[in-house]
């Protein structure tokens, strides 16, 4: 068997990331510069994945991470500033308006956009960056949902109560569900 | 240097003539354009969960749209597995004004093997057949009989999984116990053949063990389906888990990495080539290796390059087919379904192969529409997890209470049709446009026509009427093939044949015009088949890599 829960030498891990940054230099120094509408996002992430059983998006650094996507171009967004258009969609007093009006307001965007309303269609990018943001955190895809790395077996068929919840790391419903 | 033998690219099929030839006895030189990848030491995203990565494994779409605007399009191309294929913008190509045609390149030691589907098919005498009975193309000069050792031999080396099913169009072959279906998928087999007897769904016949060889230090699959990542446990048939460490426990191989081959170097007083041109891409400096035989292993449209890059109008061209007849099955996604009824059902584990549907049509009578030749499917049945909150409205509590639980189960079944080797459809040098290495880049002109596209029409079809009929609600389907390239099959171009004036190789995988050249990758393929062809380029390999010691032994080369 070979070993490989062991801690990788540490010069592997550096050959790995010196690599890594040859291959793609951003990725080796990936972070958000600093954002204006970081408060607006972090709220945002917080409405639509709230506080339950376990922390909700924005308290995770969803906003940051939407907001370094939407640098990036994640989900289709390049050449349109989501952002932007995001706090002109709520209005420039959301953040001062009681939780309930926030609420209704973003799920009033929300509907309209599902409901296939062109104005609202840049919600849908932001949206799945908010879910990609969360349920690829630690938080959301191994305390929310369930992260198993090395299942070690395939049971093909098992009983499904209620309660179960799903896996972060069953990557074939990722892509396809 | 001087060696026995040289072989081109480490790969799928590179890594197989290396350890044949190795085996044999003789010293071989393997050269490899990429980096070099070690097993196990080298796999730097292994073990990388979604939350260590900058961009959470979806990566950096930026850098994608700059440098990797082909290579992202592949299924398998994600953060963690970008090491893994090239950099378009430092590899470019050419295309014809109306082909589209995606180049998947992985040019790393190890090659595609490390990125690869894993689905290892035989093929039967359909197949091989094809050409001769509708007249496309040219015949192959081999029928199953010829190949059914070696894919016995290279089966039970690999470790393919996969149910024994008896069927005359997917020959059973040396299988390892197989993967599970899923309740769906259970479900969806036997309604299929409940209805259409003549039908099966299997479980997808992989490369990935269920029972290790730890005498070959390989473990068996920990269901983690991470492969093209690289695999620790050597679960999955690579190069480096499998023929590598076979040919250097022979002692008699020489590894080049960071070597791009230009040219075969060749002598026209006997006929023969001397050996091989590379560029060492550490250094830029030019250097040969000589050797008595050659093999051409890097990858179908790298080998074409290379001998079309040998001498004006191509190497080993005297019948002038060199580059033309280039293939890939036209690939689409056949039909989507949500499969109610299952909702108390769930799995665990991530099994790292799918469902096939073989090949039922234009077997023992002619009953395709508008072709003539098979489609088949692949796909499975899937539960939903957190994605399926893009295509939900809705925010708040009640939302991500949704999103905890897995959503519905779905099956997809992913079309492949058979593709018709077509003289049009063929690779050349572009005239003015070079590469980072000076060498004229490949152009590759390329496109579908009426028999894939009735094939893919008719798959569209019956992939609704199968799940339909199982219960499912189908939701959408394709008929219209993605790009050339999307099955990541291509294939062709090097022909095998009988006939030297219309053919580039024999039926040993080996040049008509040269006898100490042998071309074993998808380049030498006459036809398609409707199913993956890579256990096939492992059989023709190891196939070639004896008759060659053979010849060799023989002073016949």
């Amino acid at each position: 068997m070979p070993k490989i829960e062991s801690p990788i030498a540490r010069r592997e891990f550096m050959a790995g990331m010196a690599l890594l940054a040859a291959v793609a230099p951003a990725l080796a120094h990936a972070k958000a510069a600093p954002s204006p509408y970081q408060p607006l996002l972090r709220e945002v992430a917080q409405l639509v994945i709230p506080r339950s059983a376990t922390p909700g998006a924005g308290e995770v650094g969803v906003g940051a991470f939407v907001l370094l996507a939407l640098d990036h171009g994640l989900e289709g967004t390049k050449g349109f500033d989501h952002a932007a258009w995001l706090k002109t969609a709520l209005g420039a007093d959301f953040l001062v308006k009681p939780l309930a009006r926030r609420r209704s307001a973003l799920a009033a965007l929300d509907a309209r956009a599902f409901a296939g309303d062109a104005a609202a269609k840049p919600w849908l990018a932001i949206k799945h960056l908010i879910l990609l943001g969360y349920y690829t955190s630690e938080t959301g895809g191994s305390k929310e949902l369930q992260y198993v790395h090395v299942p070690g077996r395939f049971d093909p068929d098992l009983p499904l109560k209620p309660a179960d919840r799903a896996f972060s790391s069953d990557w074939t419903a990722v892509d396809f569900g | 240097m001087d060696f026995d033998a040289i072989v081109v690219g480490s790969g799928i099929t590179g890594g197989w003539a290396a350890k044949e030839l190795t085996e044999a006895g003789l010293k071989v030189l393997m050269i490899e354009r990429g980096r070099e990848v070690r097993h196990q030491q080298d796999y730097s995203t292994e073990m990388k969960m979604p939350w260590d990565m900058p961009f959470r494994g979806a990566g950096d779409s930026d850098l994608y749209d700059r440098e990797y605007a082909v290579q992202r399009l592949n299924r398998h191309f994600t953060e963690f597995t970008q090491p893994n294929f090239v950099n378009d913008a430092q590899n470019p190509y050419q295309t014809g004004e109306d082909t589209r045609f995606t180049w998947f390149r992985s040019y790393q030691l190890g090659g595609r093997s490390l990125t690869w589907g894993r689905q290892a098919y035989r093929w039967s005498d359909y197949d091989f057949g094809a050409n001769a009975r509708d007249g496309h193309g040219t015949d192959w000069p081999i029928r199953y009989a010829d190949i059914a050792p070696w894919y016995d031999k290279v089966e039970s080396f690999i470790g393919v999984s996969g149910a024994k099913e008896g069927l005359k169009q997917l020959p059973d072959g040396q299988f390892q116990p197989p993967m599970a279906l899923n309740a769906v998928e259970t479900h969806v087999r036997a309604q299929i053949a409940k209805r259409w007897p003549e039908r099966c769904l299997t479980i997808g016949r992989t490369a990935n063990m269920t029972e290790g060889k730890p005498e070959e230090g390989r473990a068996p699959c920990q269901y983690r389906s991470l492969c093209a990542r690289g695999c620790s446990y050597g679960a999955y048939f690579s190069t480096q888990s499998s023929t590598l460490p076979a040919a250097m426990k022979t002692g008699n191989l020489t590894v080049i990495t960071d070597a791009v081959v230009e040219a075969l170097d060749y002598d026209p007083a006997t006929r023969r080539v001397t050996g091989v041109r590379y560029i060492d891409t550490k250094t830029g400096t030019r250097k040969t290796a000589r050797a008595r035989i050659v093999f051409l292993n890097a990858g179908a449209f790298n080998s074409v390059h290379i001998l079309l890059n040998s001498a004006p109008g191509g190497l080993a061209n005297s019948s002038g087919v060199l580059g033309t007849h280039i293939m890939d099955h036209a690939n689409t996604l056949s039909a989507a379904a949500l499969m109610p009824g299952f909702e108390t059902h769930t799995s665990f584990g991530n099994r790292p192969t799918g469902i096939v549907i073989p090949r039922y049509r234009n077997m023992d009578q002619m009953d395709g529409i508008g072709h003539t030749r098979g489609f088949s499917f692949q796909g499975g049945a899937l539960q939903s997890t957190w994605t399926q909150g893009n295509r939900m409205a809705g925010i708040g509590a009640e939302y991500k209470e949704k999103l905890r639980h897995p959503g519905p189960w779905r099956m997809v079944l992913v079309g492949f049709a058979d593709c018709v080797p077509r003289a049009t459809n063929r690779l050349t040098l572009d005239p003015a446009k070079t590469d980072a290495n000076g060498l004229p880049q490949l152009r590759i002109d390329f496109a579908f026509g009426k028999e894939e596209h009735a094939a893919l029409a008719q798959a569209k079809a019956e992939a609704a009427e199968m799940l339909t009929a199982a219960g499912g609600k189908v939701l959408m389907g394709f008929d219209q093939p993605g790009p050339g390239g999307t099955a990541i099959h291509e294939m062709g171009g090097a022909r095998m044949g009988h006939d030297p004036k219309t053919s580039v190789l024999n039926k040993w995988s080996q040049s008509h015009d040269i006898a100490n050249l042998f071309v074993t990758d998808g380049a030498q393929m006459s036809s398609t088949a409707c199913q993956n062809p890579s256990l096939t380029y492992m059989a023709l390999t190891a196939r070639a890599a004896h008759a060659a010691v053979g010849m060799l032994r023989e002073g016949r080369i």
